[in-house]
Parts: C-alpha cells; structure tokens; sequence
C-alpha cells in the first residue's frame, strides 16, 4: 500500500479530491447538526449525488460526511440539549450543563478538540490494522469467504436495538430482496413477475434511501412536531488552553482506546462506545464528582471515543468487507455500484484507491478542527429551522439523488415504496439497519454458498470438516448468536 | 381469570389480535408464504438441487417465515401497541402526497411536481405562513433545477410544457 501512496496523494490533491473532503466535511457536520437527520440518513441524501464520481472521490465524500456528522451532533447536543446524532446523546449530559452556565464556546471547544484526537487516532488504527487483517483473509476460498459472511451477518444482532427476533426478520427480508432478479450462476430470473423492471433486481440505492430518509420524515410526521428549540448565547468555539488539559490526558486517551475497540466489532456503533467511554470516564477520572453538572471530562469521553468509533468501524469493512453497521454496508454498497468487488482482496485490488481513502480519512479528521471551529456558528441558527422545512426538503432531495442513480423513475417508485414499508416496519419496533446489511452482504452469501456446494459435490458438513478456518469462523458466528439468547436467558433467571 | 367477564377477557382478545403490530407481522407472514409458493410455480433449466435458482431463496423464505410466526406470537402475547399516531390526517396527506410526488416526476417533470408537493407537504406539517410555504416551495426545486439542469448539465425530468423546468 506504501508504493502506491504517492498516487493516493495526487489523487487527495487534485481540484476535484479537495472539493470533496471540504464539502463533504461541511455538509457532514451541518447535517450532523440538524436533529433528526443523524449520520445514517446524512450519508444517505449524499450517496447518488456520489455516483458521477470517480471511485476515490466518491467514498471519501461519504466518509467525510460521516465523520462531519459524527461531530456535528455534539453542536446540537451542547446548544440546544438534542443530539444531532444517538451518538451525541453522551455529550448533552455534561455539554448542555456547560453551556448552561455561559460556557458553551468552551464546552464545543473541548468537544472539538476530543473530536479530532479521536479521529485521527482511528484513522492511523485503520492505516495499520486494516491491510494486517485483510492478508490473513487473502488466503480464503469460497468456503472460508462464506463462513465469514456468516460470521458478519451475526451482527445483525447486536444492530437489533429492541429485539433479536425483528432484527433476524429484517436481515431475511433484505437478503430476500437481494435474489430478486437475475440468479447470480445460471443468470435466470427470479421474483420479477414478468416485470422487466425487475430484471436487474431492486435499486439498492433506492432501498437504502426509501427505508432510512423517507421513512425518517413519515415517523416525523406521524409524532407531535417539535417546537424551534432555545438556543443558549454562543459566540464561537474557545479552544481549551494546555493548562486545561492538566489532568485530563488519561482521560482522552482511555476514550480513544474504548471508542477504536468497539468501532472494530461489528455492529456494535458509535452511541454505545460513547456511553460506555462516559461510563468509564465516570468511573476513573479525578474529576468525576463533576459528572453531569458540566464537566469537561464528560464532553472528552463522550465525543474521543464516538470519533475513534469511525476509523474503528472501517476496519472490517475495508479489509474484509463486512459491514458493522448501516453506514458502512452504503459504503460498501457505493464501492459495488464503482464497479469494486468488497471482499478480502479489495486492499490487494485497489492499493492506490484504498491509499487514497486511509489517507483521506485521516486528512477530514485534520480538517474537522478548523472547518468546526468555522461552521459552529453558521450551524447554530440552522438548529433554529422549523422542521418541516427540513422534512420537505429531504424527500425532494432523496428524490433528486435516486432519479440520478440510473435515470430510471422506476427507482423513484422503489423508494416510495422502501419509505413507507419502512415507516411500518419501524413503527412495530423492526430495526432498519438489519435489512440494509442483509441486502448487501446477500449477494456474496449466496454465490460462495452455491460456489462452496460445487467444490464439494452438494456436501454441506464438507464446508467445516475439512475447512478448519471456515469451521473456526462458523463457530465464531454459533458464539455470536447464542450470546444474546443466553444473556436473556440469564437475566430471566436471575429476575 | 374466573373474576372477568366474559365480554371484557373478549375485548381483551380482540384487542390483543386486532392491534396495528399484529396485523403488520401477519402481513410479513401472508408475504413470506406466498412468496414461497410462488417458488414451486416457476421451472428452470437446473435440475440439480442445490445449483436451483430458487435453492437459497427457499432458504432464506422458511427462515423469514419461522421468524415472522415467532414475532406474531411474541406480539400477541405481550400486547405490546405501536406507537400513537399524533395526527392520521398529517401522516395520511405526507404520505400519500410523498407517493404521488415521486410517481409524477417521471410524467410531468420534476419542478412542477415538487412545488405542488412542498406546498402540501409545508401546509400538512402546519406551516401556513403566506410568504415563507410559496417562497420555500418554488426557492427550492428551483434551485435544483437551476443547479442540475443549467450549472451541471445533468437534466432532471422537465415538464410536458416547457424544456425549461
């Protein structure tokens, strides 16, 4: 990967690789801002604007628009006590107090500040691990590749906020979606009806859209609309001083840590590493006692470890291609719409494109310091914006983007559609994120399954018994399932 | 429970079978089955089972079925509800508005429809302020379409009356 990073770097300089990081890195942390929108349905509305790219300049602007909006839910956590994003929630617990007390120049200060520390240390983690990882993963063959999807799909699991059961159900119903169209062997068509429409199966773009955007602004409209929140006196982000940090070092750091190890488990999200980070923070700081009441401490565990979480969370995905949540299978989606096979061979592949991502990645992480400290200002009167004004203009944006993707307005009608079975789904408790996963990583499922049965002539039990790294990912996968069953199990004997 | 009446623990019943979770998983379930029905109905040139087009979809279908019955029960049972619409009227018009929105893109353009739609949708959601909804809604696919159209060279759907818009 090293050989090829002079061309990465080309790539990262040209006119159209800067547009992307800064605009991507703005757009991000504005729509971060926003409350409602989050960083799943902000990487969401970007996504077909991503498809007239080249291959470089589209996945960076997806990962700058996510790392942007991780940050940008903390502005709208700190000045008006809502998170922009869940995995701001942590930071409205000390952020919102702080600003409370006429310090919210300060509070977004060390949120920045933490912010970056936390970026930037998951980007040089995904730099040095992610290439490690997907060497081991070279070395599989349909069998082993198949195990190992299965293993990924188990983090539907822990992606089912609520219940097991209904996140299962949504991961079958995406994988489901996927096999309608062309067989991926014999190339007969399956579930089209006689449409041709159907023929190359369901837009996933449109998917992807219609169940997070679209559903998103249905939920909206079906529950009491929120007032324009009041906005606490803010005159721009103060940068805490090194005298400041005296003390708090360990802190940050800790966080850093707990926010790039759970990042790498799969499906395990940005909002739970910030609690536990708060948690420990809680638990260990010198300053714990201020917890709650507006402490710095809290503000620095909270937002170190949801940051680390992005670098983290790109590290199965980039090197072995499976998704740890929602927003990494669109980003695992837009490689395969860019003509890129996911997998364990994408690092081998791709070395100058995969250069260029890491890098790039790092460099939003730079630019999240000065862009933030700019845009905290412009953000703070966009969290006074009714609304309504904001649901609106997403359906006409998603309209916008998908009606690009193919120039098909079928698509459009496929959208419509993921909207509103979203919108029911989601009101029964169904998690989304499960079908998204399911539709991405189906396809692989199925063709190394059915490649796998032709190698060993229809055997099954062969896949295990003489496939010890299939067999130890397999089990990985039984592990991974059973744990959840067996802590309910636990808990409702202990009750 | 012998104390209760028979006409409530009937209520109760239909309470516990009629509410809106149930329904919705019964609907999964009625999709799920006929959808693997429908995999008998077709032929295709591989007689070898497992190398069957329908071979994973079948899979994937008994799995999505077993699922979808193991949620209705534990929805029956637990009688657990949705939750409560604020306004059927405003989550009726934005989504009936958002539906017929994207199926006239592709007949009558993409400007005129949005107008009408971010006005209704606007007005559903309670905005009614005589100079901001119009503003809003010819502001925005305006600017879309000065955008794509004129900037970018990417043209959206224009309207059977003008190649403008």
């Amino acid at each position: 990967m090293l050989s090829s990073l002079p061309d990465a770097i080309a790539i990262l300089l040209s006119f159209e690789g800067l547009v992307v990081l800064v605009l991507g890195t703005v757009l991000g942390i504005i729509l971060g801002a926003m409350p409602g929108i989050g960083s799943t349905v902000a990487v969401a509305i970007v996504l077909p604007f991503t498809l007239t790219m080249s291959q470089a300049p589209a996945i960076l602007l997806l990962l700058a628009v996510y790392a942007g909006s991780v940050y940008g839910g903390s502005i709208a956590a700190i000045l008006i006590n809502t998170p922009g994003t869940p995995q701001s929630a942590a930071t409205c617990l000390d952020g919102y107090p702080m600003a409370q007390r006429g310090e919210a120049g300060l509070a977004l200060g060390w949120a920045t500040v933490a912010s970056v520390v936390g970026g930037l240390i998951s980007a040089v983690v995904l730099i040095f691990a992610a290439p490690q990882l997907a060497s081991v993963a070279l070395e599989f063959g349909p069998i082993e590749t198949f195990a190992l999807i299965l293993l990924g799909m188990t983090c539907i699991v822990s992606v089912s906020t609520g219940s097991v059961v209904k996140g299962l159900l949504a991961g079958m119903i995406g994988i489901f979606l996927s096999t309608v169209g062309g067989d991926p062997i014999l190339g007969e068509m399956r579930f089209t009806f006689g449409n041709w429409q159907l023929f190359a199966g369901f837009n996933l773009l449109a998917v992807v859209i219609g169940v997070f955007a679209l559903s998103e602004v249905f939920m909206r409209a079906s529950v009491h609309i929120s007032k324009v929140s009041e906005l606490v006196a803010f005159n721009g982000i103060v940068l805490p001083s090194r005298a400041m940090w005296r003390g708090r070092l360990r802190n940050l750091s800790k966080s850093v840590v707990i926010g790039n190890l759970i990042g790498v488990l799969p499906g395990t999200g940005a909002a739970t590493a910030a609690f536990i980070s708060y948690a420990e923070g809680r638990r260990s700081s010198p300053n714990r006692a201020g917890f709650g009441k507006g402490e710095p401490d809290g503000i620095v565990s909270s937002e170190a470890a949801n940051n680390a979480v992005t670098g983290g969370a790109l590290v199965p995905t980039m090197a072995l291609g499976i998704p740890g949540d929602a927003i990494t299978a669109v980003m695992l989606a837009t490689l395969t719409l860019h003509g890129i096979t996911p997998g364990p061979k994408l690092v081998e592949d791709n070395p100058t494109l995969i250069a260029a991502i890491f890098t790039g990645f790092f460099i939003i992480n730079l630019l999240l310091l000065p862009l933030g400290m700019l845009l905290s200002r412009v953000a703070a009167p966009i969290l006074r914006v009714r609304e309504a004004f904001m649901m609106t203009a997403i359906v006409i944006l998603c309209a916008v983007g998908i009606y690009f993707v193919r120039g098909n307005p079928f698509d459009l009608l496929v959208m419509g559609g993921a909207g509103v079975v979203g919108f029911l789904l989601r009101r029964q408790g169904v998690p989304m994120a499960p079908l998204v996963i399911g539709m991405v990583l189906g396809p692989t499922l199925e063709l190394t399954l059915r490649q796998g049965l032709i190698l060993t002539d229809g055997n099954f039990l062969a896949f295990f018994t003489g496939h010890p790294i299939a067999l130890v990912l397999a089990l990985a996968a039984c592990v991974a399932l059973m744990l959840p069953v067996w802590r309910a199990l636990r808990a409702r004997s202990t009750a | 429970m012998p104390g209760r009446p028979a006409a409530n623990l009937k209520d109760d019943l239909m309470t516990r079978i009629a509410n809106e979770r149930v329904v919705v998983q019964l609907g999964l379930l009625i999709v799920a089955l006929a959808l693997y029905a429908s995999t008998f109905a077709q032929s295709f040139s591989s007689s070898d089972l497992a190398q069957s087009p329908m071979f994973f979809p079948r899979i994937i279908l008994a799995l999505w079925i077993g699922l979808a019955v193991i949620s209705l029960v534990q929805s029956a049972r637990a009688d657990d509800q949705a939750q409560p619409i604020a306004s059927w009227l405003r989550i009726g018009v934005v989504l009936v508005a958002t539906l017929v929105y994207v199926n006239l893109i592709g007949s009558e353009g993409f400007f005129l429809p949005s107008v009408v739609f971010a006005l209704i949708c606007l007005s559903a959601f309670g905005i009614r302020h005589p100079l901001f909804v119009p503003v809003f809604a010819i502001a925005v696919p305006g600017t879309l379409v000065l955008l794509f159209n004129h900037a970018l060279g990417m043209p959206l759907p224009t309207s059977r009356f003008t190649y403008l818009f």
